[in-house]
């Protein structure tokens, strides 16, 4: 059974009197440890339907299930804390705290604190490779390192559905493959999902599947 | 313990904090100083009556403060002391009259005059002399505050009060009124010698004892019915209607008002422009707290959070520059009261200002999308 589906997805935005259609009606599906590379040119609406799959914006029509629950206006935020793990292409991490704590905090928006939570962060960003740099802030750190930090946020928590947009974008070639390598294998090892929004041509390297979208619907 | 992101946060543009702080702080220093010094102004204005040992006071009719005396005839004391409850009344006058000072210049100077000045425990502040010699010629003691305005003078100096030479036989310290005029103590004899046409046989204000024990409305009362040309106030009532006086005829107390609401504008705008701009610059940070699942409580209590420690460290540092000011004050005779309501008021006032500064931010926080964080 699929950890997250969609069924007829639409959204509309309005613009002064016209209405414009980002997304068609979009059936999609995602397994528990099953990596999607979502491609499409700009334009297509691949992050309106990343916003949606991560319960940030609602659907004017169709649905979204999330373990077997229905989102819905009301629930998304609980979704969001419960369900979900973000890893976006500007990292937004928090610059006045250090790596760990970054994660840390990410955990106590999610309710968990005290020594559950600093433990559950030191161990996702060991298993990110930053040990020796958690205590670093993120303007002392390079792009790919910044990254695994937000890779690290986005694991803690034990998340079952990770989303990221564009995670290499800000990243040399070398560094992106590096973090992709980390992300496909942390990701298999919690069999957690991944849908990862890309231009990124390394990123089909490691996905199970691609799903393209164009003009707002899947093709 | 939970990673505090406001605090971090805050103190991680430390330039911003200081100028948030210091925002804070200059509102919580001039409302300190214009509420001290108002204070200190109104405690001049009633300190004779507070420092004088009397229950009831007979003034003659309308008189607007203790200041600003009129004339009746002492012989009323006589009808005061016969009441049923009265411990003890005695006739004081309180006049300006001028001084003839060595180097020719003429000062004012508000003349205290009692028969028995130990009576009434006044004044209490005497550093030389004994207040039971005035009655024994023509003398007097000055308060030391007069030096300001007078020059220097010492005990056995002698200075002419309306052409008359006084010889000076104590000091005391702070013995103030509200016009800034320095006192000077003598005997009633004296004093109405000096100013014939206006008090011989006359007194200004008739100051009452009560026995232990006594009705003092019931006592006020007869003093009333057989004095109906004179006011009788109790010492709460006459230094309160002293101190409303200037409150009112001067515009002291709305002046205050106006300070202290501008100081707490400029406060208000400084921290609201602040946190807003502060607010602004990190809406990224604020969408990713959205994003990975709080909501907008979650940033309120941030910016809430911010408001108050930069509340606390405003109050701090405008509360210690009140402080340092006090001696500098002293200095120029100013008194800066700061009672302990008046700091707690403070403290209460600077939080409540920093939060509904922080609340122009709040509708902000309230309208961030958190599918910012999606965009570069």
């Amino acid at each position: 059974m699929s950890i997250l589906h969609t069924r007829n997805v639409q959204k509309h935005f309005t613009e002064g009197r016209e209405t414009v259609t980002v997304l068609r009606g979009i059936d999609f599906s995602v397994e528990r440890g099953e990596i999607v590379s979502l491609e499409g040119p700009s334009g297509s609406g691949k992050t309106t339907f990343l916003s949606i799959l991560g319960c940030i914006l609602t659907p004017t029509k169709g649905d979204v299930v999330i373990e077997g629950q229905q989102v819905a206006e009301k629930n998304l935020a609980t979704i969001r804390r419960r369900s979900l793990g973000f890893v976006f292409q500007q990292f937004n991490l928090f610059p006045s705290l250090t790596a760990l704590e970054n994660v840390e905090y990410a955990l106590n928006v999610k309710g968990m604190r005290g020594s559950p939570a600093r433990v559950e962060a030191q161990r996702v960003i060991d298993a990110v490779g930053l040990g020796d740099r958690q205590n670093f802030l993120p303007r002392d750190l390079s792009g790919g390192q910044k990254q695994r930090v937000a890779i690290a946020r986005a694991l803690a928590g034990n998340a079952p559905i990770l989303l990221a947009d564009e995670p290499t974008a800000n990243l040399d070639s070398a560094v992106g493959s590096q973090v992709l390598d980390m992300f496909r294998t942390l990701a298999k090892q919690e069999n957690r999902a991944l849908v990862i929004v890309t231009h990124d041509p390394k990123v089909r390297t490691i996905a199970d599947r691609v799903a393209k979208i164009q003009d707002g619907a899947l093709v | 313990m939970a990673v505090d992101l406001a605090t971090k946060s805050l103190l991680h543009d430390k330039l911003r904090f200081v100028i948030t702080v210091v925002g804070v702080a200059f509102a919580v220093t001039l409302v300190f100083v214009q509420v001290g010094l108002f204070l200190g102004l109104m405690d001049n204005a009633s300190l004779t009556i507070e420092q004088i040992d009397a229950d009831l006071w007979v003034t003659s009719h309308n008189t607007p403060n203790v200041d600003f005396a009129h004339a009746f005839p002492e012989t009323y004391v006589k009808r005061v002391r016969s009441i049923p409850g009265i411990a003890r009344a005695d006739n004081l006058i309180v006049w300006f009259m001028n001084v003839n000072l060595p180097n020719g210049a003429v000062e004012g100077t508000e003349v205290y005059a009692l028969e028995d000045f130990a009576a009434w425990h006044f004044p209490q502040g005497v550093i030389e002399g004994d207040l039971a010699d005035l009655r024994r010629g023509p003398y007097m003691m000055l308060d030391d505050s007069a030096k300001k305005r007078w020059g220097a003078f010492g005990v056995n100096d002698y200075r002419e009060v309306l052409g008359r030479r006084l010889k000076i036989i104590g000091r005391t310290v702070d013995a103030k009124s509200f016009t800034t005029t320095p006192l000077t103590f003598m005997d009633l004899r004296l004093a109405q010698s000096l100013n014939e046409s206006d008090l011989r046989g006359n007194t200004t204000y008739i100051l009452v004892k009560l026995a232990p024990g006594a009705d003092a409305e019931k006592a006020r009362a007869e003093i009333q019915r057989r004095l109906p040309y004179n006011d009788v106030f109790t010492k709460a009532e006459w230094a309160k209607r002293s101190r409303s006086y200037w409150i009112d005829s001067t515009g002291l107390g709305l002046n205050m008002y106006i300070t202290v609401f501008l100081g707490c504008l400029v406060g208000i705008v400084v921290v609201a422009q602040t946190l807003y701009t502060s607010t602004m610059e990190h809406i990224r940070e604020f969408g990713t707290v959205k994003a990975i699942g709080g909501g907008n409580a979650d940033i309120y209590r941030i910016l809430g959070k911010q408001a108050t420690i930069a509340a606390v460290a405003g109050f701090g540092l405008g509360a210690l520059q009140a402080f340092a000011l006090r001696p500098v004050m002293s200095k120029i005779d100013l008194k800066l009261i700061i009672p302990t309501p008046l700091y707690v008021a403070v403290f209460a006032g600077a939080i409540a200002l920093c939060l509904a500064a922080a609340m122009i931010s709040f509708r902000k926080v309230a309208s961030i999308d958190p599918a910012l964080v999606f965009r570069t």
